[in-house]
């Protein structure tokens, strides 16, 4: 059963886009939510159940799926954050090649599900890899653009760099334990696990768009807003973050695996946060935000603390998917990404105030839940050292800033009360409210006890709260609050290069994508010229030997191998090229193989038969010649 | 009836020219027919092997040359069955592939059954002596299909195709004497040889035996730097041919890589497995390059063949290095080159069929001279994007199953090798999606504003491999039983032969 948790929706988005172009805006989104909150069922049946599966898949390889630990939240999560988005998207979207987009996302839920209740690495290597490839068909919907193409291209090597981990750390696995499943990794020795680990953190990494992988989040911006939505929440870029809180209990035994972790982390915490604070773009603020956000889950799961990580993924999931769809209606009511030219508080009224509960939630502002879950890292990190915690404070005050500035400038109440047009449809708005209650509700997480109630649910270790860093975070949000009003009134100058990931994009591709290029044009270059040259070499000698010997002995043909080759061969003489030429009865004494060669590339338009048993007949003489020698 | 699987289509060759009634579109479906009886006969082959069972199986022979110990015997195990399976699938569906006769349909047919008869016999053959005939004859096929049907320079091509991988097939042929010379009695029986390991405890001759047979085999798969005849011979050689060549032809030199080198002299490749598994990775990376540096659309699917033969050669060097990894890994690692040679015949073979279409409609090869294709052949996009998909190793597709078995299981022998070869996947995944937008996505050109879409024709031969490409990429077990059962008891042999 717990099979068409995944298999549910895969399927019914096939469906969806086979249908093809005829279906209405309500038909495929009610196909769409159907499909999604099946497959939502079917999870918490298996959730409740902790059902297994597991499915032979031959040669002693075995595909398993367990609801177990964080798997059990992320497989009721990933349809929960969907279902509004696949809504959103069937009336938010152009009507060409909807019922592609909607089976797609549709589709997208299922690979998530794989990949959340993989409980070995080939499984979780397969909904990795899914993922990333319907990421890419939803990254490039608009195929007619190069452009986007292109970047759906961007988009999926980087990732697939990473993929390349997931491989080495199947590999060091099997190696280690003779076995793929994630409570074998126990059993790894310390350098397997430690490939293991290593090969994991890259693969998370490169998915969750940390450091140096995060620009790969811009490129997938030139797909649809709703992809965005579903991309940068719960899935996709949240499969890093899972991956490594459901694996960290196995994989901290590592010496450098929690402080790699963490610096990587915290790291792109902080540079997200000035690419989120200085960008323009409504959705790139809003991806670089996945970055950082990200980064503080690793930073969570660095420090021990992998339920903290969870419950973090679960608030941002709603607020991001939240904020985008809100920036995207605002998007389509201004016809730009630009923000300063939004102001939409008084013309979208509904759409706004949705947008400041996610804007509200992004800046940790309690009692949201999002609050909670980024106190539970501060708190995360200064069991580790104090200075850390600080680090993550201000973190979060970035967040805090961006956060105000973003909804200053796209909603602020400072513009004209027109509604758009065309006005948002309902379902639209709808799904953004959806969004801002669910990001209200997990308020709930502040109710005390809720630091047990985290662990026992996620299966990791929660960190007890401390009054004392929340206050440091409180001022760390008013002072980010503060920042970002600031820069939300003026825009301070800065080099264009920190909006565009501080220049990692023109670095990446100066330095690997273009010389990667340029060197597989100058091999393809080398091929024809060089290494084939010896060959051409080769034949030129042969040639020229058989010449010079075929001069010296002109004899007629031997009438043996022409019956024989008569024979044999008539189909050789039906396809016009058998010759009657006369051939150099030689053969006894050209036993060198080399210059039988080169006769056959001097007759290459003759008969090929005769001459093909010329060699065989020389390579048997020369083979009896060795024989001879042999003995 | 492996008899019957080898002389039916050789026998419908002689049939296709005698048939002087028929024509045209009768006269192919008459040669598809002829062509698919074999394919018939495996799979009923398929459904009685005993998996149980070690070694031949279906065993016919009969007595040919005695004096000199030359026997006709054919028979099969987990490794030929598939291999067999997937040739016989393949002629038919390239038999029916449209494609230009130049008004000499009734000798492309009768080529092609030729080459249907002797590549069966390759695989299907266990006598030394039978094999190298089939193997040889099998050139001669081909060299005339490339020269005859081919465009562009198909001569010249066809040429250097032959010449070259006959230079490796007189290798071969020292190295079959090497064997049969110091048998006793002599005889060519391969599973006699393989007994008796006639070699054993003989550094110099092995060793000597084995490099005969690494460069024979090695121009025929092929690996780095033997395989600049392979990009010729596709680009030039009609759509269908490349489809055989690479999915038929090129499966002989792995083939014989397992069956001969790894069964009958493996002491040496043991000794010398790290280097065939550097050639192996060379092959996957620098195949990989050259062939993101094409920018004709043929050359760069040729290239991608020496970056797939790389996976299928690391795992059975890995393999074959019986002092290191795990008995399971190194069997994870052979199996998985089996099913990479069955996978990469069906994806790449799809994929030049799908050239071959390409041609056809546009007679270009240069990639940019295409764009947005898709608008008006979604079906030609759809099939191209899965098979270029289950070519980068995607997950739920065939190449993915083959290449996780071989890295992983490549990983506890040669971790460092399975390391670097994994550049592979990467560099072929941005290869693949740069030809797929350069041939379908963004602007249509004027000039390919009529581009007609598959035809019924050519998606009847296209659905079945793309079927299979899916079935063997979610549930692979019935094929990766059947092959496994021939790993382990091919491994199991080896390490006997080395008393380890």
């Amino acid at each position: 059963m717990i099979w068409f948790v995944p298999l549910l929706p895969a399927l019914v988005g096939g469906a969806i886009w086979a249908s093809g172009g005829r279906a209405t805006r309500r038909t495929l989104a009610a196909a769409g939510v159907a499909g999604v909150a099946g497959s939502l069922v079917l999870a918490i049946v298996a959730v409740a159940g902790r059902r297994t599966g597991a499915f032979g898949w031959g040669a002693g390889l075995e595909l398993t799926v367990a609801a177990e630990g964080l798997s059990r939240v992320m497989a009721v999560l990933v349809p929960v954050i969907a279902a509004p988005v696949v809504a959103y998207a069937a009336f938010h979207e152009a009507e060409h090649g909807l019922a592609r987009l909607t089976g797609l996302l549709t589709a997208f839920v299922g690979a998530m599900e794989l990949l959340v209740l993989a409980d070995d690495l080939l499984t979780l290597l397969i909904g990795w890899e899914l993922v990333g490839l319907l990421s890419w068909a939803l990254i490039g919907f608009e195929w007619r653009e190069v452009r986007t193409v292109e970047s759906a291209g961007q988009a999926f090597v980087p990732t697939r760099f990473g993929d390349l981990g997931l491989f080495l750390a199947a590999g060091a696995a099997f190696a280690g334990t003779g076995s793929l499943r994630f409570d074998a990794l126990g059993r790894a020795g310390s350098t397997n696990l430690a490939v293991v680990a290593a090969g994991i953190l890259l693969a998370a990494a490169a998915k969750s768009g940390q450091l140096p992988f995060s620009p790969w989040l811009f490129s997938a911006m030139a797909g649809p807003t709703p992809v965005s939505a579903l991309l940068h929440s719960a899935t996709m870029i949240a499969a890093g973050a899972y991956a490594l809180a459901r694996l960290e209990p196995m994989l901290s035994p590592v010496p450098w695996f929690g402080g790699t972790v963490l610096g990587i982390g915290l790291a792109t915490a902080l540079a997200g946060g000035v690419v989120a604070l200085v960008q323009d773009h409504g959705k790139r603020v809003l991806a670089a935000s996945t970055s950082a956000q990200y980064g503080l889950m690793f930073v969570a799961v660095g420090a021990g603390f992998p339920g903290a990580a969870g419950a973090h993924l679960v608030t941002q999931a709603f607020f991001k998917a939240l904020l985008f769809l809100a920036v995207g209606v605002a998007m389509q009511a201004v016809g730009t990404g630009d923000i300063h030219r939004m102001h939409l508080g008084r013309a979208l009224p509904a759409v706004a105030g949705a947008a400041l509960v996610g804007s509200l939630a992004l800046a940790a502002v309690p009692p949201l839940g999002a609050a909670w879950s980024k106190e539970a890292i501060v708190a995360a990190a200064a069991e580790d050292r104090l200075v850390l915690a600080l680090a993550v404070a201000v973190a979060g005050l970035l967040s805090a800033a961006y956060a105000t500035r973003l909804q200053l400038l796209a909603f602020g109440r400072d513009g004209a009360s027109d509604p758009p047009s065309p006005a948002p449809t309902r379902v639209e708005v709808a799904a953004v409210a959806a969004l801002a209650a669910g990001t209200v509700a997990l308020s709930v997480l502040w109710i005390p006890g809720g630091a047990d109630r985290v662990a026992r649910i996620t299966g990791g270790r929660v960190p007890e709260e401390s009054l004392g860093l929340a206050a440091t975070g409180i001022v760390a949000v008013v002072a980010g609050a503060l920042l970002g009003r600031a820069l939300a009134r003026r825009d301070v100058a800065v080099p264009a290069v920190w909006a565009d990931w501080l220049g990692i994009p023109v670095a990446t591709k100066r330095l690997v994508v273009d010389p990667a290029l340029a060197g597989a044009r100058a091999l393809a270059a080398f091929d024809g010229r060089v290494v084939d040259a010896g060959v051409r070499g080769a034949g030129r000698i042969g040639d020229w030997l058989g010449r010079a010997l075929a001069r010296r002995d002109r004899l007629t043909v031997d009438a043996l191998v022409e019956a024989i080759g008569r024979g044999a061969f008539g189909l050789a003489g039906r396809s016009g090229r058998a010759d009657d030429r006369v051939v150099d009865r030689s053969f006894d004494r050209l036993a060198v193989g080399v210059g039988a060669a080169g006769r056959l590339a001097r007759r290459a338009q003759t008969g090929m038969a005769h001459h093909y048993l010329l060699v065989i007949a020389a390579g048997v003489v020369g083979v009896a010649l060795l024989a001879a020698a042999w003995r | 009836m492996l008899t019957a699987v080898i002389f039916v289509p050789l026998a419908g060759a002689v049939a296709v020219l005698a048939l002087r009634g028929l024509e045209g579109r009768r006269l192919r479906a008459v040669a598809t027919a002829i062509s698919a009886v074999p394919l018939v006969l495996l799979v009923v082959a398929w459904a009685r092997f005993d998996l149980g069972r070690g070694g031949f199986q279906l065993v016919e022979s009969a007595r040919w040359i005695p004096s000199i110990g030359v026997g006709y015997k054919v028979g099969l195990d987990g490794l030929s069955l598939p291999l067999a399976a997937l040739t016989a699938l393949l002629f038919p569906v390239s038999i029916a592939y449209p494609v230009d006769d130049k008004g000499r349909l009734r000798e492309y047919l009768a080529w092609f059954l030729f080459l249907e008869a002797v590549s069966l016999g390759v695989f299907l053959a266990l006598d030394l002596f039978l094999f190298y005939v089939f193997f040889d004859l099998s050139l001669v096929g081909m060299y005339f299909l490339i020269g005859q049907w081919g465009h562009g320079e198909a001569r010249r091509s066809a040429l250097k195709f032959f010449i070259y991988t006959l230079t490796g097939t007189l290798l071969i042929l020292l190295g079959i004497f090497g064997l049969y010379l110091a048998m006793s009695p002599r005889t060519f029986d391969m599973a006699e040889i393989i007994r008796q390991q006639p070699l054993a405890g003989n550094a110099l001759r092995g060793g000597l035996v084995f490099l005969a047979f690494a460069i024979g085999f090695g121009i025929k798969t092929p690996v780095v730097p033997f395989h600049t005849w392979l990009p010729a011979a596709h680009v030039d050689a009609p759509g269908p041919a490349s489809t055989i060549l690479a999915g038929v032809l090129l499966k002989m030199g792995t083939y014989a890589f397992v069956r001969i080198v790894l069964s009958m002299v493996p002491e040496a490749f043991d000794r010398y497995a790290i280097w065939v598994g550097i050639v192996a990775v060379v092959s996957i990376v620098y195949g990989a390059f050259v062939s993101l540096g094409q920018t004709n659309l043929k050359r760069r699917i040729a290239y991608t063949s020496v970056n797939h033969m790389g996976y299928v050669i690391l795992g059975i060097a890995a393999a074959a290095a019986v002092g290191r990894g795990s008995p399971s890994a190194r069997q994870l690692a052979l199996t998985g080159a089996t099913v990479e040679m069955v996978a990469h015949g069906l994806i790449t073979g799809a994929l030049f069929l799908l050239a071959g279409s390409v041609w056809n409609r546009g007679e270009e090869y240069d990639l940019e001279a295409y764009g947005g294709l898709t608008s008006r052949a979604p079906a030609m996009a759809g099939t191209t994007i899965l098979f270029a998909f289950a070519s980068l190793g995607l997950p739920g597709l065939a190449g993915f199953v083959a290449e996780f078995q071989v890295f992983v299981g490549t990983f506890d022998v040669f971790p460092w090798l399975a390391g670097i070869g994994l550049l592979g996947i990467l560099i072929t995944a941005a290869l693949f999606l740069q030809m797929l937008q350069k041939l379908f996505f963004g602007e249509l050109p004027e000039r390919w504003l009529t581009w007609p879409d598959l035809s019924r024709v050519e998606l009847v031969g296209l659905v079945p491999l793309a079927a299979l490409v899916v079935v063997i990429g979610v549930a692979p077990a019935w094929l990766l039983d059947v092959i496994d059962s021939a790993s382990k008891g091919i491994l199991a042999a080896t390490r006997a032969a080395l008393g380890r």
